[in-house]
């Protein structure tokens, strides 16, 4: 690819990174702040990344952005933040800007763009709901108008930093007569208003990522509505198409996967006291799981290209995506198949055995959500093959 | 397809396709490996019966060699008038003394027919050309499974033969146009059972609406990138000479040859019963396929190579 260019900002990256980002612990999948002191650092190192210029340097120049900037740079400091294991902001972030400087109004954007960049809003997306997931469209959270304001009543879920959100972007019916996309429009609410209730939602991997979002008869006003009236599904499918380079990050994720998946091998004794990797049947699982991860890091660098010169098809994103997802679900299986044929694992490498245990638990969130597998494949089947619709 | 290739051959090797691995000086158009492996995808879907890798590599090693191999055999090669087959000799028979060679090539491409027979030792990068056609017999490989070329078993008996040097690229140039033949052909395989799910109707819908259908070719789609991808990256490295190539070309070989009968055997099952046709001929590219892993690499040779690559093989020497 063409890294050369990028080479001398990446070793830039890399020095912030090691320099400023905050120093949690890092669970596979976790992404939730643990304490006020995490929720501080990472507001901190949010806003350190704007000022710096590493985020938002693409948005337009009056809002923070800057000119001459590449979007070679959004990947390279997304793969350097995947290989340092730190704090990454969340797609909600990305895309409520995005949402924001596409279809706010000037008064929005002056009110909250600068909150972003200073790490003061954190959002979260209220989009899905109990009986909405894959099918976005169905939803049946209402917002009925009431003069110029609106009364929103409704049960929103999987919403991911609610818990500390400051705004959200909440995807709901305004006119249930209609059309089921027309009749959406989305809004941009403080999180604090009254009516607004907040459940996080305990996961299978014991921590709770995720919120159920309960609104009571919350009343919003005209200056909440992002976009059109009945044009919120423009503005929410919009800004999930944004920074689109970032899927060239995941490359650096399987890397560093399969060399967890070797060190394993390394340090993973079976009961004869020999270890995995000196036995050929796991040569052959290892040299098989390669030859597929670097398949995939080539799809997504493919793919990657496409889209940093404006050629990509509809299907490459969703491609990458399944591949990769599903990839990674495969890799975590034979982890846990080897360390299920091993007695026990050589202490130095006890830190992977844990990170396994996490992605493999982790690695169901990411073939479900952001579009499932089963919802990629038809879209790909759809775009790519030009297979009929299954209706 | 079949045995009447060599009949339109020249008017291929016209179009330049028997050159892209020999040097300028020599007639040919460099080390265009990448070249080479569009035309063996195209070759491997077409079912044509040239021996094209074993060609190709034989024709670059003959060409590059700094021994002068027989002019007139390296021009007819590029006409199309002559065809040199490669084979990789047993280790048990590799014995070229003073009074010729003597030893086995298990399987040898388009031995039966060629002009000449470069032999790879495999112990060593050298390889010994044999000019004298009917110097060697050719005893078939049975039962024949691919039916789209002949491949034999080569026995030489004290037969002259003239050392060539400079082979490094040979095999792994010979194996990744094995992988690319294969890929060629379940590219073709993958569109063409496209096509037919678009039109062909069930239920009052055409099949291709069905999930059953439809989720199981996108995956295979993904898998044939993924392929398609490694093998014109493998091609990229060898043509440029990076040292990384040889690993590249054993990922690729690995990839084509774990996936690609996986992948037709199931699209035979999404055609339906008209699949199961000799006339339809999906058939045809599962035999190729199949010959084209024995022929190059297998799964577990390409494993075992790549473990080696990896340094997974602890002190043992690794294969190249």
């Amino acid at each position: 690819m063409n890294a050369e260019p990028a080479e001398p900002f990446r070793e830039e990256v890399r020095a912030f990174i090691a320099a400023r980002a905050p120093r949690l612990r890092h669970q596979e999948g976790v992404r939730v702040p643990q304490s006020p002191d995490e929720q501080r650092e990472i507001r901190r190192w949010l806003r350190e990344l704007y000022e710096a210029g590493y985020l938002g340097a693409g948005w337009p120049a009056e809002w923070g952005g800057t000119p001459d900037h590449h979007p070679l740079h959004d990947l390279v400091l997304m793969e350097e933040l995947f290989r340092a294991r730190a704090y990454r902001p969340l797609d909600q972030v990305m895309l409520a800007s995005h949402a924001i400087l596409a279809f706010g109004t000037d008064r929005q954007k002056a009110d909250l763009l600068h909150h972003i960049r200073r790490g003061e809003h954190i959002w979260c997306q209220l989009f899905s709901e109990p009986d909405a997931g894959s099918d976005l469209a169905s939803l049946r959270t209402r917002a009925e108008p009431k003069g110029t304001d609106f009364v929103v009543t409704g049960q929103k879920a999987w919403s991911t930093d609610a818990q500390w959100a400051d705004m959200g972007m909440l995807l709901a019916r305004t006119d249930p007569s209609v059309d089921r996309h027309a009749g959406l429009t989305a809004f941009a609410v403080p999180m604090h208003l009254p009516g607004i209730e907040i459940r996080p939602i305990r996961e299978m991997t014991g921590s709770s990522e995720f919120c159920e979002v309960f609104l009571d008869e919350v009343r919003l006003g005209p200056e909440h509505v992002l976009g059109d009236l009945g044009g919120g599904w423009a503005v929410v499918t919009s800004g999930l198409a944004s920074e689109r380079a970032f899927v060239g990050a995941n490359a650096v994720q399987l890397e560093m996967m399969f060399g967890d998946l070797v060190s394993l091998c390394r340090a993973a004794r079976i009961p004869d006291g020999t270890i995995a990797i000196a036995h050929e049947d796991i040569q052959a699982q290892l040299a098989a799981a390669l030859s597929k991860v670097e398949g995939v890091k080539l799809i997504v660098r493919d793919t990657v290209e496409r889209i940093l010169q404006n050629e990509e098809h509809p299907s490459d994103g969703p491609l990458a995506k399944l591949a990769y997802t599903e990839l990674n679900v495969e890799l975590c299986e034979l982890a846990l198949e080897i360390i299920a044929s091993s007695i026990s694992v050589d202490a130095a490498e006890a830190e992977v055995v844990t990170r396994w245990y996490e992605n493999f638990l982790w690695s169901r969130a990411l073939t479900i959500s952001g579009g499932a597998s089963e919802i990629l494949r038809g879209l790909v089947g759809r775009q790519l093959l030009g297979l009929p619709r299954d209706s | 397809m079949g045995v009447d290739w060599r009949a339109g051959w020249p008017l291929l090797a016209g179009l330049g396709v028997a050159g892209f691995c020999v040097p300028k000086a020599r007639g040919g158009y460099g080390f265009e490996v990448a070249a080479a492996v569009v035309a063996s995808q195209e070759l491997g879907g077409a079912l044509h019966g040239s021996p094209y890798a074993g060609l190709i590599a034989s024709v670059h090693v003959l060409a590059g060699s700094d021994v002068d191999a027989p002019a007139e055999l390296v021009d007819g090669i590029l006409a199309g008038e002559r065809v040199c087959a490669l084979g990789i000799l047993n280790s048990a028979a590799d014995k070229s003394g003073g009074d010729g060679i003597t030893g086995v090539a298990s399987l040898v491409d388009g031995a039966a027919t060629a002009d000449a027979l470069l032999l790879m030792a495999p112990s060593s990068l050298d390889a010994l050309l044999v000019a004298e056609p009917k110097a060697w017999t050719v005893d078939p490989i049975l039962p024949t499974f691919d039916v789209s070329r002949s491949c034999g078993e080569v026995r030489l008996d004290h037969v002259p033969a003239l050392r060539c040097s400079g082979g490094t690229s040979a095999l792994p140039l010979y194996r990744l146009l094995l992988a690319a033949d294969t890929l060629g052909g379940v590219e073709r395989m993958l569109h063409r059972t496209v096509s037919y799910v678009r039109d062909r109707h069930a239920f009052g819908r055409p099949i291709g609406a069905f999930q059953a259908v439809q989720h199981r070719l996108v995956d295979h789609a993904v898998r044939t990138r993924a392929m398609s991808l490694g093998v014109a990256e493998a091609a990229r490295m060898l043509g440029d000479g990076s040292p990384r190539a040889a690993r590249e070309v054993a990922l690729a070989e690995l990839a084509v040859s774990s996936e690609a009968t996986h992948v037709l055997h199931d699209l035979v099952q999404l055609t339906g019963a008209i699949g199961f046709t000799w006339e339809h001929g999906l058939h045809h590219y599962e035999r190729r396929a199949h010959h084209n892993a024995r022929l190059g690499r297998n799964p577990r040779s390409a494993a075992r190579s790549l473990a080696g690559f990896e340094g997974w093989l602890g002190r043992r020497s690794h294969e190249r």
